[in-house]
């Protein structure tokens, strides 16, 4: 019943595509050996800027959304630390669910559409980002912690001026992985009809045509790096101890 | 004026409260022994208490009951009268200096926000806290300049030095101080030990001190506790007594075997009784120098000559008074010149390096006073007083080197 009904919303799926791409005229075929089409290109550069903002909310907001719950529940695993193995599985888990299951897993709940998407999407970043998160906190050292205590910092004091601020590169670090896997994998929340990158990417004809794969890729590799750097710059920002040079 | 507002006046005018333990017991669950096992312990307010002993003796444990990092399973302790158990934990440890062996300062704070760490949390205004680091990094001897370093761009001294004016930057009454120079290389340890034992001839804080160093005890002490298993207390006293007078033969064995050269350390030059030269001035007629040499109860077989200031200047040897007038340079070279204030180990040292017998002593202004020999020192070594046990083996090397002439 509910295969029946994943079938179905696919075959929708395709079907848009196709009908989308067969609407358009596609110059440069008389020479298919052709990788990248600039005539196609030149005209039809118009059509990636809505999936290239529908892709770029959906990672910002997921990768938001994943970092919210890994955060907590890292704080949580840090108080009582006999929760720290059971989320680090629970979380290893959703992790190893193969993204376009996890979606089709999720249509009977959610539906077609960006919550889907956003839903899977923070659930591959909380592995990442709660690992990070709770390792940071965990290596902040001991003689920092007990320096922190015996000075009279309580422990919402010695969490929020010691221990995060110090476990701030490894948080940051998970922060950069988690954003740009998510930049490559929302690519297939065009199955769920989820729009972003991805439906330039598994259009009907491009295999035969891979122009635009080739934009969009392009474009999801440049988003992909820019929002690491983007966040590797508020690391900086916020970590300027860790430039201070030794005398 | 209540006897309440004179107790608040005067301490706050030394600065310092007294630290009382009344069977303070520590017991850990499922431990089959207490940690610290009923400490009864009296450390009066402006001295520092040592806390040695072998590890695991609980000293740390015990000095980590104050402020309640260790939390007290029963009996109790007392600041200026206080029990801690009464207070809030964390309002408590900000009025007590806590000072670690790894520093435990702030890597993401610079010095001066490191220093501010306590004053911050009681709400001072940010002016105030910048002074008040400035003023305890003049104090503790850095560089005022360094207050925008990160304490990974200081030496390890200099982050010690910072970890000790952080634990003074509110001026507790009490400060406690875990092998606070441990991890320091012997040389920046003796400087730190130094400065601090400076700092502390100031500011009189009530200091408890735990080391498991005999030697850095009797040199940071006012008072030592000597502490077995379970933080019992084998010997309370100051250093001078432990060293003369060890309670037991677990403190005979910690004190260690060279206890009587320790003692020197404790010792200046003034404390002994020197020899008393024969002086010799130059132009003077030698056959007068000969002549005081071969008094009877000459101590010292050779003349010195000093200056019209009385100033050592050589010793002179036979040819020098072989002439008929003492003459202006002697034949041999003075040596070692000692003062007053030297302590006695620096001033053996001295003798035993310069490989002299004899060594005068100048006062403040460079005057002769008398004359320092081995065999004063180990004359002393060997008294009833400083072999009051049998085995003291350090002193027969000593003894060994006794002069023959």
């Amino acid at each position: 019943m509910a295969s029946g009904a994943l079938i179905a919303a696919v075959g929708q799926v395709g079907e848009g595509f196709f009908k989308e791409r067969s609407s358009d005229t596609l110059p440069c075929q008389s020479k298919p050996s052709h990788l990248f089409c600039f005539d196609w290109a030149r005209e039809n550069i118009d059509r990636f800027g809505t999936p290239t903002l529908q892709h770029f909310e959906m990672v910002v907001v997921a990768v938001v959304v994943g970092f919210a719950i890994a955060f907590a529940l890292a704080l949580l695993a840090h108080r009582r630390r006999w929760l720290q193995p059971p989320l680090l599985a629970a979380t290893g888990v959703l992790y190893t669910i193969p993204s376009l299951a996890f979606f089709f897993l999720l249509l009977p709940i959610t539906g077609l559409g960006r919550t889907t998407a956003i839903v899977a999407l923070s659930a591959y970043t909380l592995q990442i980002l709660y690992r990070n998160t709770v390792a940071g906190l965990a290596n902040v050292p001991e003689s920092v912690r007990d320096a922190a205590r015996g000075m009279g910092l309580t422990d919402r004091q010695i969490l929020w001026k010691v221990e995060l601020p110090l476990a701030t590169p490894e948080i940051v670090a998970g922060l950069r992985i988690a954003t740009v896997s998510t930049v490559a994998i929302a690519t297939l929340a065009v199955f769920i009809v989820a729009g972003g990158l991805g439906t330039q990417i598994y259009g009907g004809g491009n295999l035969t045509f891979p122009t635009s794969i080739i934009i969009a890729g392009t474009i999801a590799i440049l988003m992909a790096l820019a929002l690491d750097l983007l966040i590797l710059l508020g690391q900086r920002v916020l970590t300027p101890w860790r430039r201070a040079v030794r005398a | 004026m209540t006897t309440g507002e004179a107790a608040t006046e005067k301490a706050s005018r030394t600065g310092a409260s007294s630290v009382t333990y009344r069977g303070a017991t520590k017991r850990y669950p499922g431990a089959e022994t207490a940690a610290v096992d009923g400490l009864d312990l009296e450390v009066p307010a402006g001295e520092i208490c040592v806390l040695v002993g072998p590890s695991g003796c609980g000293k740390t444990t015990a000095m980590r009951m104050v402020n309640r990092m260790v939390e007290i399973t029963e009996g109790d302790i007392l600041i200026g009268g206080d029990s801690v158990r009464e207070r809030e934990p964390a309002r408590l440890r900000r009025e007590i200096g806590y000072v670690i062996q790894e520093t435990g300062l702030f890597p993401h704070r610079t010095v001066t926000e490191n220093i501010g760490a306590v004053p911050q949390l009681l709400g001072w205004k940010k002016d105030r806290i910048h002074a008040r680091a400035a003023e305890l990094m003049e104090l503790i001897g850095l560089d005022p300049a360094l207050g925008d370093r990160y304490p990974a761009q200081l030496s390890g001294g200099q982050q010690q030095r910072v970890g000790v004016a952080r634990a003074l930057a509110v001026d507790p009454p009490v400060m406690l101080m875990d092998e606070p120079f441990g991890a320091i290389d012997p040389i920046n340890r003796e400087r730190l030990q130094n400065e601090f034992l400076r700092l502390q001839s100031e500011l009189r804080k009530t200091v408890l001190f735990v080391t498991h160093d005999i030697d850095e005890a009797i040199k940071m002490g006012d008072r030592i506790a000597i502490l077995h298993d379970g933080a019992r207390v084998a010997q309370y006293a100051t250093p001078a007594e432990i060293l003369m007078d060890p309670a037991d033969e677990f403190v005979e064995d910690f004190v260690g075997a060279d206890r009587a050269l320790k003692r020197l350390a404790l010792m200046r030059v003034r404390d002994i009784s020197l020899w008393k030269a024969p002086l010799a001035r130059a132009g003077e007629a030698t056959a007068e120098v000969r002549a005081r040499l071969a008094e009877p109860d000459v101590e010292v077989p050779y003349a010195l000559l000093v200056d019209e200031r009385e100033r050592p200047q050589g010793w002179l040897s036979g040819r020098d008074l072989a002439g008929e007038r003492v003459p202006e340079r002697p034949d041999s070279p003075l040596g070692p010149v000692l003062e007053l204030d030297d302590v006695m180990r620096d001033a053996l040292a001295d003798l035993l390096q310069g490989q002299s017998q004899y060594a005068p002593v100048v006062d403040a202004r460079g005057r002769i006073d008398g004359v320092l020999s081995v065999e004063i020192i180990s004359e002393f070594l060997g008294s009833p007083e400083a072999r009051s046990e049998e085995r003291g083996a350090a002193e027969r090397p000593l003894g060994a080197e006794q002069p023959g002439g």
